[in-house]
């Protein structure tokens, strides 16, 4: 199976997030960019089907600023990915989600692809847009929100499960298909240090990011705020348990009316 | 000319999600005072979904009557709403924010050449532009996006918007448009779906109150107080990863950044500390309530407001307050 998996460096969780002087975006100055976790656990499902499947291949691709691209190319490859693609493209199509789609789009293209794995939504955005945008473009079914996504040698077909609102769903899909992963039910494995020395000199090859029609659909940052910082909470003091719990439900229906 | 916007209806047991209502409540809002509102529907709840836009003042339906449209996989149904946005010449689709309409947002956004943003909080035009507000980084911070182009597909996010007062209407109902659907995104099957039982709360997607528990419960059997508060409150259950690790409870129920964002309009942590982790996955709550016993825990700096002690004692004095005040 040739498996393309789908990585989007993103802020460090720790990281302080503060706008750009104008107020219009996120100011990555000295921001430290990660894979990102719900990535890490494509990248293990990725591992995990090569590994079942005799004569699987693993392709990490990746879009953006190329100093974010290769630094989670690289880690992708130390652990154990086939071959890494930097997408290059200008700034302004790295914050529109379906441009984000179309080039990933260019890539998947030049590569064999008959899954296509992402996280369900990216580390910091999470938006959750693009495993459905990128289905359409490739002109492929997709899933986002997948657990337990397995492959079925009998029947030649993915088996996964998807939790909705409406229930537990469980799915079939042949390939080829685009699959948008829920969350980490693997438990991702760390690279071991010769892999990681070797992955410093891993070829990573490079395509370049369509432009999109001048006055196509888009969306652009306008605003980027934080809220007011919260000043903690307000301790409600108590002599006995049962008074503790009469003062907080009285708060939160008189002052925070958020009950009953 | 007043912009039409199509709200598509999720289907819900026998009606409609209540996401979709806040989504017709922010449709009536942008289409202008008069301005024309029509919804999707189909499955087998159709009738009843048909009166329910009814009464939150719909006044054009398109039905999909294709019986295939239970189980149907998200690249089929999208090209369907893609189609009725067509139909009813709409410059705007709005979906429910859910893990049906996000999940369906960005293959709409596609098939219909449209600009996209999910779970929106604040919706508004700026003259043919719209800007959709959200909460990003975990709750850290919230942006504000400029959609262009004229077509934009929207998911709100639960419990952001007000479910209409308009006066009910009788809608019209017709056949939506049967697009081809190419026979590749016709091979996945759904094999089956187990309902969500009934009696065990809302989603931890959708429910406006959730209670959560972490580590300071210290064994899987103590969950059960976590549980009867939640139970007490109509409330859904949540956990950190700390619990969903241990295997005390299903990895299903962890928010935090490997799990779950959830957003509810009150949310309670008890025995949480608040690593970073939990924290991403639930500050845009509107309410916290933080309980745990030990006031130096950083649970406490995020929280509205905090009970420093023995969880074991506290809550379940705040279950039976909360049953005696309910009268239940």
């Amino acid at each position: 199976m040739e498996i393309v998996v789908c990585l989007k460096p993103v802020p460090d969780a720790e990281t302080r997030a503060r706008p750009l002087p104008d107020g219009t975006r996120f100011d990555p100055e000295g921001v430290k960019f990660v894979l990102a976790g719900y990535d890490e656990s494509a990248v293990e499902q990725a591992l995990l089907l090569k590994e079942a499947i005799p004569g699987s291949a693993v392709h990490a691709i990746s879009l953006g600023a190329r100093s974010r691209t290769d630094e989670v190319l690289r880690a992708a490859i130390a652990l154990g990915c086939d071959s890494a693609t930097a997408i290059e493209a200008s700034p302004a199509a790295f914050e529109d989600p379906i441009a984000v789609a179309a080039g990933l789009r260019a890539a998947i293209e030049g590569l064999p692809h008959d899954l296509v794995l992402l996280g369900k939504q990216s580390g910091d955005e999470e938006e959750g847009l693009v495993p459905g945008a990128l289905g359409e473009l490739l002109g492929l079914p997709h899933f986002g929100f997948v657990v337990d996504l397995r492959w079925d040698a009998t029947s030649q077909r993915l088996r996964f499960g998807r939790s909705t609102e409406a229930g537990e769903e469980s799915w079939e899909a042949p390939l080829p298909c685009v699959i948008g992963l829920q969350q980490a039910w693997n438990d991702p494995r760390t690279a071991k240090l010769p892999a990681i020395l070797k992955s410093r000199r891993a070829p990573i090859a490079t395509v370049r990011a369509p432009t999109g029609p001048p006055e196509g659909p888009t969306s652009e940052p306008a605003r980027f705020e934080l809220p007011p910082p919260r000043t903690g909470a307000k301790m409600i003091e108590y002599r006995t348990p049962a008074e503790a719990a009469t003062k907080l439900v009285r708060i939160l229906s008189e002052e925070a009316k958020v009950f009953p | 000319m007043t912009p039409s916007v199509l709200v598509v209806g999720e289907p819900h047991g026998d009606g409609l999600a209540p996401v979709t209502a806040e989504a017709v409540g922010v449709a009536h809002v942008l289409a202008g005072a008069d301005g024309p509102v029509a919804g999707l529907v189909g499955g087998a709840g159709s009738a009843s979904a048909i009166r329910e836009l009814g009464q939150f003042g719909v006044g054009r339906v398109l039905r999909i009557d294709d019986p295939g449209v239970e189980g149907a996989s998200p690249g089929a149904l999208a090209r369907a709403v893609a189609a009725a946005a067509s139909t009813v010449g709409a410059r705007l689709v709005l979906l429910g924010g859910t893990t049906f309409g996000r999940d369906l947002a960005g293959r709409v956004a596609v098939a219909w050449n449209a600009a996209a943003v999910n779970g929106a909080t604040d919706l508004r035009w700026d003259g043919e532009a719209l800007l959709a507000r959200r909460p990003v980084l975990g709750g850290r911070a919230t942006e504000t996006r400029r959609l262009l182009g004229g077509r934009y597909v929207v998911s709100t996010r639960p419990h952001a918007f007000p479910v209409p007062e308009r006066p009910p209407v009788s809608p019209s109902v017709e056949a939506a448009p049967a697009g081809p659907v190419p026979p590749l995104l016709l091979g996945p099957k759904r094999l089956g779906v187990k309902a969500v039982p009934s009696g065990s709360g809302p989603a931890l997607a959708d429910a406006a109150i959730v209670v959560s528990g972490g580590r300071g419960v210290r064994a899987p059997e103590n969950f059960r107080l976590v549980e009867e508060l939640a139970s007490a409150l109509g409330a859904a259950v949540g956990a950190s990863r700390a619990v969903t690790d241990a295997g005390w409870r299903p990895a299903s129920l962890q928010v935090g950044q490997t799990g779950r964002t959830v957003a509810p309009q009150l949310y309670i942590a008890i025995g949480i500390s608040g690593a970073i982790q939990h924290l991403v996955g639930m500050m845009s709550s509107r309410v916290i309530v933080a309980i745990n016993n030990d006031p130096a825990a950083s649970i406490f700096r995020v929280a509205d407001y905090g009970i420093a002690g023995d969880l074991f004692e506290i809550v379940p004095a705040l279950t039976a307050e909360v049953r005696r005040v309910r009268g239940t």
